[in-house]
């Protein structure tokens, strides 16, 4: 009994915070509420990449959003509350670390939507429970990785341009965590088909670039002529390794080719922004569709980015070919990372 | 807090006391001045990229405190608290060596070994019920955070290594040591999360929350407050109500005439630093066992760090630290609506609280207010 | 593989750049301490240097005037640390870490504001690199310094310079003097006040020039806390260093050289993150003096008043 006044108590906050947040009644105008993990906005990553999607979907839905970077762990739950007692429509949380907290905060507002990035609710027993307000946007990370493998492989096969006569592709990831991961045992799987040798490092820091820089010429003088990075800001010092050294790189999340236009040779993206846009859409829509959404290859979840230029046609071909392969489901890229 | 605040200066008193000195005099008026400078200041930032900074600030105090219902309101004032509790802890230990002298930066490395020991105690020995199981966690969080603090306590007394240094030293090592730990490493556990974490503590081990959730839906206000609060009243007690607390004021102000009365003063470095060390990892089990209930990699922004701008602006005075804490969970708590009403970067927020540090650290307004520039000789 | 690997002469080369900034940020460090003033806001100096050179070669296109503009930025931070540690007589510790603070969400904030979220421009001018040309057929060594950027050189020449200054010229006696016993520095008619900041400022130099290079020289580009507590280890290096330019450098070789060994541990199943504690137990060690003596300057961190109180 007390509970359904609580709700009404929060009804009618949510009816007074609209007057002030873009309108209830009458239309469906939708606004959308992201909160960041610690990584802050500007991580180069999934954070940047769900703002983007917001920022799309401002511009061609016509919704309003807000955004709160969280300071600390520890701040998630109050984040995600307050959003959900203002919004109408939509609550992201960005990142695996919140799954805990979005499944307090959305029991306790059946009526607010919520939407996860890399993750779906986990109760108090640590134990996943899909919520019918909860969207879980997962991302097949390992078909991307795998993709651009293939194009490594290709490039080192051929021995094309920058690749030379070495057999040794290399990856650096930040931490040695699921979304990182992910992307590098796809990427394993694909270059063990061409015979590849592949070095794997971690810099232990998803900013420190000089690292990243490191262990990219340590690599590098190990023979490796494609680097991979996964590994947000730190992996723009990977990058630069390989720019210098004058082989390839591969970026990861976003299409990274403007950073080093001669030196990237791809990147393996994971849609975050086409994935949350998505979800706003459906909102707005009211399509919304709770439990585990799949952005993989075969709804253009995931990809692999422009390509550069040296890129054969016969490598295009063979990814195309890769990828055709994943969405029908011939083939499974590996998720686990052998060391 | 009515102490002598003038002595005759013997021989030069250790600096920190110098400045305790200065600051007794000026009053408290020096530290609501220096937010109020702070604040305009962040003002001018703030209106440099494109906000309001009234409407900033408007939602940074209804964020803390406010809310268009009662219920609201009692839901972001608990929020604040929440936020407030691991600094109380850490200025207390910050606090405590100030007073006696010493500059204990350690905080946040003992505020880390004491999260790190309640979060494998509390999983390892998950299964036996709250009143074993609480005191053992926080009893070796307190452990923990007492040797780690007394390392460099030791040092100073026994070596003469200046206490700055090894603390700061060793909160890296504390950091790196958590990573490790944490990282596919000994604590690691496998959790829904896919984060660098360890395993969750048993059910014994839990604060539990103090405001029923029907009145107040999803608020931690966790029992972790009252523990804060008695460390307050432990910190008064021992500071202002036992012969120790009064040797360790007078080796304050003055190290040398001290150091003729009481305890050993070797030993004295050593106990001071102790407790302060284990104040602050209680600070950090108290963090775990009442909020995330098991320890993320990183999961602590700084509170060691901001206990020193805590413990400055609180003068080294329980009131004084509560209400400073209070305001420093206001920051990060009102900041969320900061950011999401009045679109203010985060990183304003800090810098704000940069500036508050700072000038209270310098004391400028005080200075100037007072005219004591002095004039270069 | 592993020995070869450590001690190869590309580890060597990995060691100088890594060490590079920390051996601009500790030789500021001496020189501040040496006067008698501490400087924490080494890390928040060298992050205001890093962001404005690269800011400066963004707006300028030539990185030499980036640099200058980073070290300008460097110091004006230093100057507010100056004035209140000198002037105000403040606690050098606090002020010096409310700084750092205040450094990092002013790039970090700024960074954002002039950049958003695709970071830095891409095509940034850079520093050049000194090549040795014949230098490079020397076995081993020719491997270890061919190609090093110029702030690499530089780093190295200002180690020999600084220790010249201070211990074989008057300036530098006078310096010392100003750290070690003020009051009688001052009979003598040396102006404390003046030499202090000086000193101050030019540790400001120093640590800005070390904030250029891990955002100009090694990423072209910043992000945001590039120096990731590289100040601090720079402290570590100088106190390891007994505060002399030779100890703090071969200190700062030290660190780097344990960098460089985490990089090329990996996936030996070494605990990199163990490793990572080795610079700071280092120094915890030599402060103990558990490995040799080591003594700061007598009057370091005291603020100097011209009467007596």
């Amino acid at each position: 009994m007390k509970r359904s006044i609580v709700l009404m108590v929060i009804g009618a906050i949510l009816a007074a915070a609209c007057g002030g947040a873009g309108g209830l009644g009458g239309g469906t105008a939708v606004s959308v509420g992201l909160v960041t993990d610690v990584g802050g906005l500007d991580d180069k990553s999934f954070n940047t990449l769900a703002n983007k999607g917001l920022e799309d979907a401002k511009k061609d839905l016509g919704v309003s959003g807000k955004v709160i970077e969280s300071k600390e762990q520890a701040n998630y739950v109050p984040n995600l509350t307050q959003f959900a007692q203002q919004t109408t429509g939509l609550t992201i949380a960005v990142g695996f670390l919140m799954t805990n907290s979005t499944w307090k905060v959305a029991k306790q507002f059946p009526n607010a939507k919520f939407a996860i990035v890399d993750g779906a609710p986990a109760n108090d027993q640590e134990k996943t429970e899909n919520l019918p307000n909860v969207a879980n946007l997962f991302f097949s990370e390992q078909e991307a990785g795998y993709l651009v493998g293939v194009i490594a492989g290709e490039m080192l096969k051929g021995k094309v341009g920058k690749a030379g006569s070495g057999n040794t592709a290399c990856a650096m990831g930040g931490i040695p965590i699921p979304p990182v991961d992910k992307f590098i045992a796809g990427y394993q799987d694909a270059l063990e088909k061409y015979g590849a040798k592949v070095l794997v490092g971690y810099s232990q820091s998803f900013t420190d670039q000089q690292k990243g820089k490191e262990i990219g010429l340590q690599h590098i003088s190990q023979g490796c002529t494609v680097l991979f990075q996964v590994a947000g800001g730190s992996g723009l010092g990977y990058i630069q390794a390989a720019k210098e050294k004058n082989v390839y790189a591969i970026g990861v999340d976003a299409d990274q080719a403007y950073v080093a236009p001669e030196t990237v040779l791809t990147s393996a993206l994971k849609r975050v922004d086409r994935a949350v846009y998505q979800t706003i859409k459906a909102v707005k829509e009211n399509t919304f569709k709770s439990g585990d959404n799949f952005f993989n290859a075969a709804n253009d979840g995931v990809g692999f980015g422009v390509l550069h230029k040296d890129v054969p046609a016969g490598a295009k071909s063979a990814t195309e070919t890769a990828l055709a392969d994943i969405k029908s489901g011939k083939i499974k890229p590996r998720t686990e990372v052998k060391k | 807090m009515t102490d002598v605040t003038s002595g005759p200066e013997v021989a030069p008193p250790a600096r920190s006391v110098r400045q305790l000195g200065y600051q007794w005099t000026a009053g408290p008026a020096m530290p609501l001045l220096s937010l109020a400078v702070a604040l305009l200041i962040g003002a001018v930032f703030i209106a440099a990229s494109g906000r309001d900074p009234l409407r900033a600030y408007v939602a940074l105090v209804s964020g803390a405190v406010g809310g268009a219902t009662v219920q609201l309101a009692a839901y972001n004032t608990s929020e604040t608290i929440v936020g407030a509790v691991p600094l109380v802890f850490t200025a207390i230990s910050v606090a405590v060596a100030f007073r006696t002298g010493l500059f204990n930066i350690g905080a946040e490395g003992q505020l880390l070994v004491g999260a790190l020991s309640a979060g494998a105690v509390g999983a390892a020995f998950g299964g036996l019920p709250g009143p074993v199981l609480m005191p053992l966690t926080l009893g070796a969080a307190a452990l923990a955070g007492a040797a780690y603090g007394a390392i460099p306590g030791a040092l100073k007394a026994w070596r003469g290594a200046h206490e700055v240094i090894t603390t700061i030293m060793l909160n890296y090592v504390a950091i790196f040591l958590m990573h490790w730990l944490l990282q596919n490493g000994p604590m690691t556990a496998p959790s829904a999360a896919g984060t660098p974490a360890s395993a969750k503590i048993g059910d014994g081990a839990i604060l539990p929350v103090l405001l029923p959730s029907d009145l107040v839906p999803l608020s931690r206000l966790h029992a972790g407050t009252l523990i804060a609060i008695a460390a307050l009243v432990g910190f008064w007690a021992l500071m202002w109500r036992t012969s120790l607390g009064y040797e360790l004021r007078s080796v304050g102000f003055s190290p040398r005439a001290a150091a003729q009365a009481g305890i050993d003063p070797k030993l004295r470095t050593v106990l001071v630093m102790a407790i302060a060390g284990g104040v602050a990892g209680i600070g950090g089990a108290v963090q775990i066992q009442g909020v995330l209930y098991r320890v993320f990699d990183g999961f602590s922004p700084g509170y060691g760090f901001d206990a020193i701008a805590v413990a400055l602006l609180g003068k080294s005075s329980p009131v004084g630290i509560a209400l400073a804490a209070l305001l420093f969970g206001a920051f990060g708590h009102g900041g969320a609506l900061m950011q999401s009403e009045a679109q203010v970067s985060a990183h304003i927020v800090s810098v704000i609280e940069a500036l508050v540090l700072f000038l209270v650290a310098a004391e400028l307004v005080a200075r100037i207010v007072a005219g004591r520039r002095k004039a270069r000789a | 593989m592993e020995i070869g690997l450590i001690l190869g002469a590309g580890q060597l080369a990995a060691t100088l750049r890594l060490a590079a900034p920390l051996t601009f940020a500790a030789l500021g460090g001496v020189i501040s301490e040496r006067s008698g003033v501490v400087n924490i806001a080494l890390e928040g100096i060298m992050l205001m240097g890093a962001f404005f050179a690269v800011w400066g070669t963004a707006v300028t296109g030539n990185a030499w005037a980036g640099l200058l503009i980073g070290i300008a930025a460097g110091v004006v931070l230093t100057a507010v640390h100056a004035y209140a540690a000198i002037h105000l007589r403040s606690d050098q510790i606090v002020s010096g870490m409310a700084l750092n603070i205040l450094a990092l969400g002013l790039t970090s904030f700024l960074n954002f504001q002039l950049y958003g979220f695709t970071g830095t421009p891409a095509d940034l001018a850079g520093l050049p690199d000194v090549d040795l040309g014949p230098v490079r057929g020397i076995p081993y060594v020719g491997g270890v310094i061919d190609d090093q950027s110029v702030l690499v050189w530089l780093a190295v020449a200002l180690v020999v310079g600084v220790h010249l200054v201070l211990f074989r010229t008057v300036a530098g006696m006078r310096l010392r003097a100003v750290g070690e016993h003020p009051r009688a520095a001052d009979t003598l008619g040396i102006d404390v006040f003046k030499m202090r900041y000086a000193a101050v400022l030019a540790s400001g130099v120093l640590a800005a020039i070390g904030g250029a290079y891990l955002s100009l020289e090694v990423s072209h580009s910043f992000t945001n806390n590039i120096t990731s507590g590289r100040g601090f280890i720079g402290l570590a290096a100088m106190i390891f260093g007994n505060w002399t330019p030779v100890g703090a450098f071969i200190a700062a070789l030290l660190f780097g050289f344990g960098d460089a060994l985490t990089f090329s541990l990996q996936g030996t199943g070494v605990p990199v993150q163990l490793l990572g504690t080795l610079p700071y137990l280092l120094t915890i060690l030599a402060v103990g003096g558990l490995l040799a003596r080591t003594r700061p300057p007598a009057a370091d961190g005291v603020p100097y008043e011209t009467e007596g109180r």
